[in-house]
């Protein structure tokens, strides 16, 4: 059983009185600090996002994408034909992101994570894992003014991210994650989705995850666990009936549980978390379960993410003592 | 001669720089909060004589004295607390509230500011309240064991706020709802708090609610029980009158026919032409005419421009279509 945390982390405020990329970004816009010295500020600030949850008991850690604006236009701004557009609504949450607007035909220029992952397996006693935002969730949340179909938009996506996931994997890479959210708001696109998977991993040679969150895997479950990922994730506080799900959960793939509310406050029990482990292990063997809160935990004050991952890894250690 | 075509605003203006920086210094210790009072007071002032020489019809206050529209409830009631910094977008980041026991008001909390105001002015003031699933969306919960059980108990206290408004003269009241179309399957709750708010008011009541997909839900989002919905139009290009003029709509509509995210002000023939088009999917007695949401977004030249050229524009097309 591993803790892991979904994809990002709270950027500020450091909780050991560390860098402030907030103060950092107000004074590049003043003009008082150059862009390097912002990154500067960043690297910095991914170390100490990287401690924190090392000191949480986290093993399985992200640079916390403390560089991100947010998952889409990272990724879109460093590939060619998108340009980003203004603010939108990200899904039901009160926060927002600027909306990549494909206008010419995607192709990957170079690499956009690699250094990045790099930095932070530097950065870490433990293992990282890198996550990034999958084809069809950037598709989906993406303005299409060139393609105008979205299997071909999917599929080119998942060509480039195909291209980037090899290059973290020369790098070194060992676990490549993508976060598909919007799979689970449209089953009817599966055959998109499934075409598309098979390009993005093709040839990549990483330990590949595939999270959804945001709600449940519903009809769709079956369908997700043949798709051509080691690991699949599903968010089990938005999705409580993704337990039935499991019923048909492949023996030789790994579950991600999002077991821990990434968008409340309010912390659960160790004992919660022991029920839940104690649920999935009804259909899932200890050894391929992977213990996580539901989303990204940018939606919580840094305090508020960092007690919820101590909290995660005291849960998982308790179900590791009762149900073994 | 038909009447009509009331001019109104959804509810906030800018502060100016004098009331920023007081509030600055407020925050810092640095004023006292009686005599940041005496200065909210006076830029309330301000606005209603602006609005008042610029003929609106119906006045808002302008919520100089208020930051965000649903900390500012919270921290005025018991059971909330507020929580640490969470990021909206950019470097944007803010508190959200954090139910922690039972909410409930601890004396009226608009009441005061209502009758200062409509003391100003012999043309009527707008109440105005932030509604219950909008409270609950906006804020964390540590308390109620539901989302259903938090936003039915949030009506009952927007509802108590609502009827002392009532008692204290105003013939309007707004309950703002900006969240309640980002999760079209909780518009039935959102619909049934509303009922409790305005359950037993002689007033006329409003809803104003922004930023959404409205198409997918409007037959659910129009059975909300208030007098009128108070939309934003100008951002999303009118595409909601074609979807009026199909329904069987009986309530009175608030077109909001000037961007507030925009610098740009709208001519006068882009805003008499959007005055026109409400015309044809409803009668003038029943459409109000407002900017897209509030204006406090914008600086004050340029909220003063844009509610002018709503007076101008709605002053021409009523004497061109002799609407009294
Ligand atoms: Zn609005």
């Amino acid at each position: 059983m591993i803790t892991t945390i979904v994809n990002n982390y709270p950027k500020i405020p450091s909780l050991s009185g560390g860098p402030n990329i907030r103060r950092s970004m107000a004074q590049l816009d003043e003009g008082r600090i150059t862009l390097d010295d912002l990154h500067q500020v960043q690297d910095e600030a991914t170390k100490d996002a990287i401690s924190e949850q090392v000191k949480a008991g986290v093993e399985l850690v992200t640079d916390g994408q403390i560089r991100w604006d947010d998952g889409q236009t990272y990724i879109a701004s460093k590939l060619n034909g998108f340009s980003i557009s203004g603010l939108i609504r990200y899904f039901d949450s009160n926060t927002y992101y600027r909306q990549p607007v494909v206008d010419g035909k995607i192709s990957w220029r170079e690499p956009i994570l690699v250094k990045d992952y790099l930095f932070a397996r530097a950065a870490s006693e433990r293992p990282v894992k890198v996550a990034l935002t999958g084809p069809y969730t950037l598709a989906a949340l993406s303005e299409d003014t060139y393609y105008h179909d979205k299997r071909a938009l999917v599929n080119a996506l998942a060509a480039v991210l195909n291209q980037e996931a090899k290059a973290l994997a020369e790098a070194g890479a060992e676990f490549i994650q993508f976060d598909e959210p919007s799979i689970l708001k449209a089953p009817a696109d599966f055959p998109i989705v499934k075409e598309a998977m098979s390009v993005l991993t093709a040839g990549v040679n990483a330990k590949l995850a595939l999270y959804t969150y945001f709600g449940e895997a519903g009809e769709l479950a079956q369908q997700l666990f043949s798709l051509p990922f080691q690991v699949f994730g599903l968010d089990f506080v938005m999705g409580p009936n993704n337990y039935a799900a499991l019923k048909s959960f492949p023996g030789d793939k790994d579950l991600a549980m999002g077991i821990v509310d990434a968008r409340n406050t309010k912390l659960e029990t160790v004992d919660e978390i022991v029920a839940a482990v104690k649920k999935a292990k009804e259909h899932v063997s200890l050894d391929r379960l992977y213990l996580n809160p539901s989303c990204g935990l940018e939606f919580l004050p840094r305090r508020n993410a960092y007690d919820k991952l101590v909290r995660l890894t005291e849960g998982a250690k308790r179900a590791l003592e009762v149900l073994v | 001669m038909t009447t009509g075509l009331l001019t109104t605003s959804v509810g906030s203006f800018p502060k100016s720089p004098y009331l920023l920086q007081a509030r600055n210094r407020a925050a810092q210790g640095k004023m006292d909060q009686k005599e940041l009072h005496e200065l909210e007071l006076k830029a309330t002032k301000e606005w209603i004589q602006f609005q008042e020489e610029l003929g609106i019809d119906i006045l808002v206050d302008g919520e100089q004295y208020r930051g965000d529209m649903v900390t500012y409830f919270a921290e005025e009631m018991e059971g909330f607390g507020i929580s640490g910094l969470v990021r909206s977008y950019g470097n944007r980041y803010y508190r959200k509230p954090v139910a922690t026991g039972p909410v409930a008001r601890k004396s009226a909390i608009t009441v005061d500011m209502y009758k200062y105001s409509q003391g100003l002015t012999s043309r009527p003031v707008k109440g105005m309240l932030t509604g219950p699933y909008t409270m609950v969306d906006w804020s964390f919960n540590e308390y109620y064991p539901t989302r259903e059980a938090f936003v039915m108990a949030m009506a009952e206290v927007v509802h108590q706020e609502a009827a002392d408004l009532e008692k204290a003269g105003a013939k309007y009241i707004q309950i703002d709802e900006p969240a309640v179309s980002t999760r079209p399957d909780e518009m039935e709750l959102a619909a049934r708090a509303m009922a409790v708010v305005t359950k037993g008011l002689s007033a006329f009541t409003i809803t104003h609610i922004c930023y959404g997909d409205f198409a997918s839900v409007f037959d659910k989002l129009i059975a909300i029980p208030v007098d009128q919905f108070d939309l934003e139009m100008a951002n999303s290009g009118y595409d909601l009158l074609d979807l009026l003029k199909g329904k069987n709509f009986t309530k009175t509509l608030a077109m909001g026919v000037v961007d507030v995210h925009n610098h740009a002000i709208e001519s006068l023939e882009e805003v008499k032409a959007s005055i026109r088009r409400g015309l044809e999917a409803l009668p003038a007695e029943r459409l109000y005419i407002d900017p897209d949401c509030g204006l406090k977004t914008r600086t004050v030249e340029e909220a003063k421009d844009k509610m002018r050229v709503i007076a101008q524009a709605v002053k021409e097309v009523k004497a061109e279509l002799r609407i009294e």
